[in-house]
């Protein structure tokens, strides 16, 4: 008990500066954003007063009620695919890579080494409408209106590859956490290679399914460079519209209250999607 | 996981979201950003004798040649940090307005920005006054049409650093019979067409089209223009809304017709020689940009022999045949017949009375009318 | 984030096939092959999809553009590659962007590697909300933390938007990152060594300097590198709270305007290459540190374990 006392003091010290800074610079920002989407401007003074203006959140969900359901969109296919492509590679790295593990590892944290913007903008390269790679889904018939950048498809496409690793990494983790024994005693009673998978594989690999949808859906939904550079007027995503009102038209109230309810939406989803998808997986995680 | 008892953990957590709050309210108390109250600043260049030290500038890319600034320089034994680093007009006024309403400057002592957003700046009291004593160039080669804008009718705040004209930008190859601000709607296009993200251009070039009167429009028929425009966005009429970006659209070919500025169409046709600038058969839209200093400048005195110095017309001779953009500076003609007669005579440079008939100056909007409708192009410009 | 809490129990409710009677018959056999063939071409095809990009900056950064746009196929040349810095406004924001990343990197891993400590080693009142404080800001799209950040700074006027409230906001999203990361590394841990010194004699600064800070180390090595990463690509957080400071990511996306330089590709490609040096050395430190402790191997996987874009 003593041990426990005298051990609590070093404890606050140890903690203090980043605690501090989180709530400083985390926290209170957050109190801050609340309070400035509830003001209003000082006719042509670009001040603001404090006037409890929730008009501010209607007027700004009827504006950009769009871009937001489009973000969800977006982000959505963008995490199913991130899935779909990454699952395969992450299982081959943990079961069957062998000697090329570690060089797969290093193929899928790579573009972590290129900038993000320069990634994106290579891959403004490579879908630009002359562009060999657009001719050729052109061709097969992938691109209906004549150009792939400039739309909703080149903006998921882009999503995709940024976050992808976000999806593999997680997910080689937790595959690569499994006995192989546990895979060999449903083989040793004739489960097919199939029912192995999807009964024993899958289900084992849930957490690392929980944790990689996260972290690629929460960046994905307030992503905007993609929509920045690959996409057209029809494809921009609420970040953009948060950024553009913050940064270029000073709507400091409005572009708050998007931020406000931008963050809370996505609260929402992750909290009904841990609960639904089963906690342990990221509690296990966050949990010493 | 802590172990501590339920009633514990809960004391702990009040006295952690207490001290937050107290933080925040006592930060928020001595606050003298946006909530803060409102200063009125303003202040006038003081000159002092002779111009030295630094001066920091701010401009849009590409918009001087390579010699002027050590030129100056050389002349003058001012030494200039000049930053590339407007974009936008709006970006740049919402990147320095927190701090030029505290009265400072980040240390740029020029900035040149549109008529417009100098016209906000001077209502807010943003810009110092400048002492003219030290601008004999400036009165003597400013062109007439230029120094009594509705504005700033004295020249009290600004100078102007060039002129232009917004019109098309077409591919010759591509999109030959592109000749009016109406071809751009015209569906063969689709999707390969840039309209510019400011509402100052975009919008009266529409109205053009429209054959709305741009120096008479009402708000009705601004919201009109908007409407038609977002109508072209949904449908995939209208590619991007753009700045300078329209010039990559256009060179890899992601774009073949789009509204552009008239300097650019030169230097672009150094990617592609298919590239040109059109007047559309409507008209265009012709604007200014100006020196400005902002309050809290520092080294205000070298800001002004810079803005002098570029009014001589030997000087301005470079940047005119750099930047292709319609100079405000008289006699640099003259000098450019002598040296690089082809730039003199390009009716881009030096357009003439019969060329810019159809074209009228950016409309103003004011108060209401304005706030109504940046909100609507707003709306259309982030989709 | 990364790999450290004990996995459920393997499931053993769901092992025993139902249908496990059948024996495998020829076509079954050969649509095993298939499938597992196919499985690892599917694997192949994303590890190009994941490289192409990569591939496409390294070579155009020997392009030799017309104009000022560096996005078709002109020419090859070496010219930018031998003179990577001779745009100096680049150069500029690559300077500030490193710097700043060195500063947000050390203050963020001393800070975070206290917090871990604190967390793993010590049973206190509030460690519920300690641990949910550093969970929350990596739940938090980056969108959101830059428009927090910069509306506090907005409102309180001071400090202006520039290289400190960069910093302020890299330490910010960084810290959580480098707790998590050393706190892996942290639970880990033999505490045995540590019962050891202490049987020995050695007073707990000692012991700390002498067992404690020597065996989490790499794992300290490891969550700054993560933070110098992921500070020094941040753009949105960036470009919320940079006022008129230019970092490199936010010179690209301003040149991105009018024309990206060939010399950014090349800047890219040499970031590229450090960065690939650095993590080599920091698996091989990695390694040595636990050969020469052989304490139980933790998950190599930790350095590499998330950077955010």
């Amino acid at each position: 008990m003593v041990a426990a006392i005298r051990r609590r003091v070093p404890a606050y010290f140890l903690l203090a500066p980043g605690t501090l800074w989180l709530i400083i610079f985390f926290v209170i920002p957050l109190y801050f954003m609340g309070k400035l989407s509830l003001d209003t401007e000082i006719p042509g003074t670009l001040h603001y007063h404090f006037t409890w203006e929730w008009s501010n959140y209607k007027e700004a969900l009827e504006l950009y009620d769009t871009q937001f359901f489009r973000s969800f969109e977006y982000a959505g296919i963008a995490t199913v695919l991130c899935l779909v492509i990454g699952y395969p590679l992450a299982y081959v790295i943990a079961f069957k890579a062998g000697r090329w593990r570690n060089l797969m590892l290093f193929a899928v944290v790579a573009p972590f080494f290129t900038t993000y913007l320069v990634r994106t903008l290579a891959w403004e390269t490579i879908l630009s409408d002359e562009s060999p790679v657009t001719e050729f889904l052109h061709t097969i018939g992938l691109a209906p209106g004549g150009h792939i950048l400039a739309t909703g498809f080149a903006v998921i496409a882009g999503i995709t590859y940024n976050f992808l690793p976000f999806m593999i990494l997680p997910l080689y983790a937790s595959l690569e956490r499994i006995d192989v024994r546990v895979l060999e005693a449903s083989k040793d009673l004739y489960a097919s290679a199939s029912s192995t998978f999807w009964k024993v594989t899958l289900p084992l690999s849930l957490p690392g399914v929980v944790a990689g949808t996260l972290l690629t859906f929460i960046p994905a939904v307030g992503d905007y460079v993609n929509a920045e550079f690959l996409g057209g007027v029809n494809n921009r995503m609420i970040g953009n519209v948060i950024q553009s009102l913050y940064l270029t038209q000073s709507d400091y109230s409005a572009a708050a209250a998007l931020s406000f309810v931008l963050m809370a939406v996505i609260m929402i989803v992750v909290f009904i999607y841990i609960r639904f998808a089963g906690s342990e997986a990221l509690m296990g995680q966050e949990a010493t | 996981m802590g172990t501590s008892g339920s009633a514990k953990k809960g004391a702990g957590r009040l006295a952690l979201a207490l001290a937050g709050l107290a933080v925040a309210v006592g930060l928020a108390a001595c606050g003298s950003g946006i909530e803060g109250p409102v200063e009125a600043t303003g202040a006038k260049v003081e000159l002092e004798k002779k111009a030295t030290g630094n001066l920091v500038i701010s401009n849009w890319p590409l918009y001087i040649d390579k010699k002027t600034v050590p030129n100056f320089e050389k002349a003058t034994g001012v030494s200039v940090a000049y930053h590339e680093d407007i974009n936008s007009n709006e970006e740049f006024f919402n990147k320095m307005q927190p701090q030029l309403s505290a009265g400072e400057s980040g240390g740029r002592s020029i900035f040149v920005l549109a008529d417009y957003m100098v016209a906000k700046m001077i209502k807010l009291g943003y810009l110092m006054e400048l002492d003219h004593s030290a601008l004999p160039e400036v009165k003597a080669n400013l062109v007439k049409n230029l120094r009594h804008p509705p504005f700033d009718p004295e020249r009290k705040f600004s100078v102007p650093w060039q002129s232009g004209m917004t019109g098309i930008i077409v591919n010759k190859e591509q999109a030959p019979e592109v000749h009016s601000i109406c071809d751009l709607f015209n569906p063969k296009y689709k999707g390969k067409v840039d309209f510019l993200n400011e509402v100052r251009e975009t919008v009266p070039l529409v109205m053009k089209c429209e054959g709305v009167d741009t120096e008479k429009a009402t708000e009705a028929d601004w919201l009109k223009a908007i409407e038609k425009i977002k109508t072209a966005a949904t449908d995939g009429q209208i590619r991007r809304f753009t700045g300078n970006d329209y010039a990559q659209d256009l060179t890899n070919g992601n774009a073949i017709a789009v509204m552009g500025w008239s300097g650019d169409a030169v230097q672009l046709q150094a990617d592609n020689p298919n590239l040109e600038w059109r007047m559309p058969t409507e008209g265009c839209m012709l604007w200014s940009e100006d020196m400005i200093i902002p309050v809290g400048a520092p080294n205000a005195t070298a800001a002004e022999a810079f803005m002098n110095y570029v009014y001589k017309p030997e000087v301005q001779a470079n940047i005119a045949a750099y930047v292709n953009y319609v100079t405000p500076v008289e006699g640099v003609q003259e000098v450019l017949a002598k040296t690089e007669p082809e730039i003199a005579s390009n009716h881009l440079i030096f357009p003439s009375p019969s060329f810019i008939k159809n074209c009228s100056p950016t409309p103003a909007l004011e108060g209401k009318e304005e706030k109504n409708v940046i909100k609507a192009f707003d709306e259309v410009l982030n989709g | 984030m990364s790999a450290t809490a004990p996995t459920a129990a393997p499931g053993q409710e769901t092992s025993p096939g139902r249908g496990s009677l059948s024996a495998e018959t020829g076509p079954a056999r050969a649509w095993r092959w298939l499938r597992e063939h196919a499985v690892n071409i599917v694997a192949i095809l994303v590890v190009i999809y994941l490289l192409v990009p990569i591939v496409v900056i390294f070579v155009f950064s020997f392009n030799n553009p017309a104009g000022r746009y560096n996005f078709t196929w002109v020419g090859f040349t070496l010219q930018h590659w031998s003179h990577p810095f001779s745009n100096s406004e680049l150069t500029e924001a690559m300077l500030t962007s490193i710097k700043l990343a060195l500063l947000a990197t050390v203050v963020s891993t001393i800070i975070g590697t206290m917090m871990a400590i604190a967390l793993v080693r010590h049973k206190f009142v509030g460690r519920r909300i300690a641990n949910f404080l550093i969970v929350i800001p990596m739940a938090t799209p980056e969108v959101v933390m830059g428009a927090s950040l910069l509306s506090f700074f907005l409102i309180l006027g001071t400090p202006a938007l520039g290289f400190e409230t960069l910093l302020i906001a890299h330490v910010m999203f960084c810290i959580s990152f480098v707790v998590v990361v050393v706190r892996s590394r942290l639970i880990g841990f033999d505490r045995s060594l540590e019962e050891a010194a202490k049987d020995l004699g050695a007073g707990p600064f000692t012991t700390f300097r002498l067992i404690t800070f020597p065996l989490i180390l790499p794992g300290i090595f490891g969550a700054a590198m993560l933070a110098f990463a992921l500070s020094i690509d941040d753009f949105v957080i960036s470009n919320f709270n940079s006022g008129t400071t230019v970092t490199f990511p936010l010179y690209i996306f301003g040149a991105a305007q009018r024309g990206i330089p060939v010399e950014v590709y090349v800047v890219a490609m040499i970031l590229f290459f450090a960065t690939v040096l650095a993590m080599g050395f920091a698996t091989w430190q990695q390694r040595r540190a636990e050969r020469m402790t052989s304490i139980r191997p933790e998950q190599e996987s930790d350095i590499v374990l998330p950077g955010i874009a």
